[in-house]
């Protein structure tokens, strides 16, 4: 007794079909996350944006940092825009903060940044991984050029 | 093969060769039907004597008549769009004439069948069909739907590069001799959204595979099932190409197959007589055919299928050639214009292939001892391959030489696949549990094609580019193959097919092998509104300065235009590229030639912005030695000096120019025996000024005019100093910035330099063996000729 075999196979196919089916949707609903990863095994991510450069209407605004660095003596509109500017804060702490390991508080410490705008910070860092300068601040919201500048001697980037 | 066995592959051929030749023959048709009825005449008294050799030359000739006569395009209708004069902005209205295709999500394309032109208040009936692309958000709009919308309409324009595709010519074969583009936001839905039913199954079985799979696969699955490819990311579709196995997601004879052979098995399991399941399944080919729409794949495989079936209901014998044969003619018949595209012409060329060379190619592998189970697949992978090859290398260049391998184990995958499949669609229609768990199913066997497919275009050398063949290597080639199964016969075809293989590798391997004569070439190619300069060095040195636009958001140059153009040349390997800054018209089209081409040296004026993401990372990835120049530095390539002219480096990297990026540009100057060559890029009348000031060398004979002959630019005090004989203006046709502007291109004429411009002379190229300059109209094929020998007086 029993069935005939070509319609053993087909049935045991069938029931294998259903098996893996059941199995594979069970597996879905309950790792979504990995379903998702594991379907976009062969897509590219975008890469990291370049930041914005800003338009250059005015003149660029140089860092005090900067400028006491820089060797050659700047031409005179420069200069003025330099002596236009707010002395920065007093720093809390005189050594560096490495923005790469520094956590949230730390770095809401620093002149000018509040903890949300810190959180902000910590968010960046996590989506790029690791900043490979304090350039790349440039462009979080709240992060203009003028207290990223003032932020420059303040912060380093570790490894 | 013997002629009776397959009668109409003689006159398919002669047909087609008919259709080929028309568009250089210009005599009108009235008397093109006079040769063919005193053809006609003669035939009919060469028969009428018994002479049939001759008879059937005469009917021969009498098709190939007839193929001229069907391809030659009817005139225009009175009320033709193309015929209608009307002014730069138009409001249209019509029908669409297929879902509308979305590139991205700002971009749509549309093909739209015109009935109404709105001039002022009052409407004009007017015909024929434009393809149109939106820009914005497009509201969903289908097939069948009568929309209304503002367009900017003009002939379509093709970029006048050596071996470029002639898109307008692409483009006059689907019937549309208009292109338009406009905003999304102007198009109104005149009508409701009601498709016919085809459209609206094919819709219902994208949205329910979308439901019940991840985006990829769903995407994956639609290409196998109903040919739609647009869902599949480029990646991903790239890695199908280097695979080789592209063609599992058009349909094709292979759906049209498993479809027939599914209601065969299933209604022969139930006991359904033979004849009722051969009509049956014959409507269920229709259907399908229907629904995945119109291409040549698959109405070549409906015409087959329908015939075997035909011939299964007679109980008569099939001869595959001779169906293949009788599509041919049928879909020649219906649009001629065809037979110029890639998808018809591959689409025969695999199936004549296969029917033609995999049996005696199935026989002969089983004489090497190899098993049945692998010689046959083998022989259909061998026997395709070998006839699309000059296809595939005449339209793209592409050589996939995993794909022979890839096939064997991609192709019984995507078979359960698609039977699976339609499976779970046609569950999807009763129960949707039912359908998920047929889905859900299904999901590891597509992960698993995809990871088959993602392995083998990752194999090095898993796709190689060549030049496209030249004819006679094709004829050569098609010789071979046609007499490879007699090979054992006789002596005479033995020579044949060696003295024709011979020939097409000759001819294939010559441009390599072939002396450099000697001289120095530069190629402005046409990019639109950009700049794209290959420089070639006699000692085979090559330079390509920018690479036009190109990104998600246009038509990417790099791809379309620099790929191709590069591709056909023999060496597939770039010395330097140049970037002179980083605007999406100079670096958009770098990315394709990063990622396909192999490049020693990036040069850069070391600024990215926006946008420029994907050509920065494709820098990074191709393993280019990276400089970033400055002023005063001197680069030897070849026997050419390159001088460094800007930027002068006094200027941060890492803050933003004072004056614009444009300013920043790199600018090169070469010099090559008594040839000398200015790239500004896209300097502008500031980066002019302190060229001057610094008394930098601009003096030179040939000048790349300054930002596509920008008003800003190419100021007369620099024009002075650089006393150009010849300019060259890289500038797209009907610009919307206006380049080049009358005062550029008075000034120039001033200066009393000769213009060239991409817009209107296509590619222009200068060539020079340092004696004498030729410039050479891509676009008219014009040639002028300098003198540069000083002592002959220019």
């Amino acid at each position: 007794m029993g069935y005939p075999r070509p319609q053993l196979t087909l049935l045991l196919l069938l029931a294998a079909i259903a098996l893996t089916g059941l199995g594979v949707r069970e597996w879905r609903a309950g790792f979504p996350v990995a379903a998702e990863r594991l379907d976009r095994f062969d897509r590219e991510d975008p890469p990291p944006p370049i930041p914005p450069v800003p338009r250059p209407r005015a003149l660029p605004r140089w860092s005090p940092a900067r400028v006491e660095a820089a060797a050659p003596p700047r031409p005179a509109p420069r200069e003025r825009a330099r002596e236009a500017k707010p002395a920065a804060p007093a720093p809390a702490d005189p050594r560096p903060l490495d923005l790469n390991h520094a956590s949230v508080e730390q770095i809401a410490r620093l002149p000018g940044v509040g903890p949300s705008l810190a959180r902000r910070i910590v968010d960046e860092r996590e989506r790029v991984g690791r900043f490979d300068s304090p350039d790349r601040l440039r462009g979080i919201l709240g992060l203009g050029p003028k207290k990223l500048a003032a932020l420059r001697e303040h912060v380093t980037v570790g490894e | 093969m013997r002629w009776l066995e397959a009668p109409l592959v003689p006159l398919a051929g002669a047909t087609a060769l008919g259709i080929a030749t028309s568009a250089w023959i210009a005599t009108p048709a009235w008397s093109l039907l006079c040769a063919g009825a005193l053809a006609l005449g003669l035939t009919s008294l060469a028969l009428a004597l018994g002479a049939t050799r001759l008879a059937t030359a005469g009917l021969l000739l009498l098709a190939v008549l007839l193929g001229v006569v069907r391809a030659i395009s009817d005139p225009l209708p009175a009320d033709h769009i193309a015929r209608v004069a009307f002014g730069p902005r138009v409001s249209v209205e019509g029908r669409l004439a297929e879902e509308p295709v979305r590139w991205s999500a700002d971009r749509t394309r549309l093909l739209i069948d015109l009935d109404g032109l709105r001039d002022g208040l009052d409407l004009r009936t007017v015909s024929g069909r434009i393809q149109v692309t939106l820009y914005g958000e497009t509201p969903p709009v289908g097939e069948g739907q009568r929309v209304a919308l503002d367009l900017k309409l003009s002939p379509p324009r093709a970029f006048k590069n050596p071996g470029a595709f002639d898109y307008p010519a692409f483009l006059r074969r689907e019937g549309i001799l208009l292109v338009g583009s406009g905003r999304a936001d102007s198009l109104v839905a005149l009508t409701a959204d009601d498709p016919p039913w085809p459209v609206w199954v094919k819709r219902w079985a994208v949205s329910t595979t979308a439901g019940h799979l991840p985006a990829t696969s769903a995407a994956l699955l639609g290409g196998l099932l109903l040919g739609e490819k647009t869902g599949l990311p480029p990646e991903a579709s790239e890695a199908f190409r280097r695979a080789g196995v592209y063609h599992i997601l058009a349909v094709s004879g292979f759906n049209v197959a498993l479809l027939a052979s599914s209601v065969f098995f299933v209604l022969s399991t139930l006991g359904v007589p033979r004849r009722v399941t051969a009509v049956v399944a014959g409507a269920a080919l229709v259907g399908f055919a229907l629904v995945v729409g119109g291409q040549a794949s698959v109405l070549r495989a409906t015409v087959m299928g329908l015939l075997l079936l035909g011939a299964l209901l007679l109980d008569r014998e099939s001869q595959l050639m001779n169906a293949l044969a009788l599509a041919v003619l049928l879909l020649l018949a219906w649009r001629p214009g065809d037979l110029g595209e890639p998808g018809f012409q591959l689409s025969f060329a695999a199936t004549a292939g296969i029917i033609h060379l995999a049996p005696p190619l199935t026989s002969w592998l089983i004489g090497k001892r190899w098993p049945g189970w692998l010689a046959a697949p083998m022989a259909v992978s061998l026997g395709a391959q070998a006839a699309v090859t000059p296809v595939m290398l005449v339209h793209f260049n592409q050589l996939s030489l995993i794909g022979i391998v890839a096939n064997l184990v991609v192709v019984p995958m995507a078979a359960v696949g698609t039977t699976l499949g339609m499976l779970a669609l046609l569950t999807a229609a009763v129960s949707a549990w039912a359908a998920d768990v047929l889905f859900q199913a299904l999901w590891p066997l597509l992960l698993a094609l995809r990871a088959a497919v993602w392995v083998a275009a990752r194999v090095p050398g898993a796709m190689v580019h060549l030049p496209a063949p030249s004819w006679a290597a094709i004829a050569a080639w098609c010789v071979a193959l046609a007499l490879l199964p007699y090979l054992g016969s006789r002596r005479w075809i033995r020579a044949t097919v060696m003295v024709s293989l011979a020939l097409v590798l000759g001819l294939s391997i010559w441009p390599w092998v072939a002396p450099d004569n000697g001289r120095l070439r530069v190629t402005f190619l046409d990019v639109g509104q950009g700049d794209a300069i290959l420089v070639e060095l006699p000692e085979g040195q090559r330079l390509l300065v920018d690479g036009g636009p190109g990104g998600n958001q246009r038509l990417d140059v790099g791809e379309r235009v620099l790929a191709p153009f590069l591709w056909n040349r023999p060496t597939q390997r770039l010395d330097v590229v140049a970037l002179t800054h980083p605007d999406s018209d100079h670096s958009g089209g770098l990315r394709a030639v990063l990622t396909r081409f192999g490049v020693r040296e990036f040069w850069e004026n070391g600024r990215w912005i926006t946008g420029t993401e994907e050509t920065l990372r494709a820098v990074e990835r191709s393993g280019a030695c990276r400089r970033t120049l400055v002023a005063g530095q001197r680069l030897w390539l070849g026997s050419a000096l390159l001088t460094v002219l800007n930027p002068d480096g006094s200027r941060p990297l890492d803050d933003p120019p004072p004056e614009g990026q444009n300013e920043e540009s790199l600018v090169l100057r070469l010099d090559w025996r008594g040839f000398s060559l200015l790239l500004t890029g896209d300097l502008g009348g500031p980066g002019e000024e302190r060229l001057l000031a610094d008394h930098a060398p601009v003096r030179a004979l040939a000048l790349k005019v300054g930002h596509h002959g920008s008003r800003y630019s190419s100021t007369g005090a620099f024009l002075d100093a650089v006393e150009p004989a010849v300019a060259i203006i890289s500038v797209g046709a009907r610009n919307s910035f206006g380049h080049p502007t009358p005062e550029v291109l008075g000034r120039l004429e001033a200066a009393g330099a000769r213009i060239y411009r991409t817009d209107r002379d296509g590619a222009v190229i200068l060539e020079t063996d340092g004696i004498t300059l030729s410039i050479t109209r891509w676009a008219s094929g014009t040639v002028e000729r300098l003198d540069l020998d000083p002592e002959r007086g220019a």
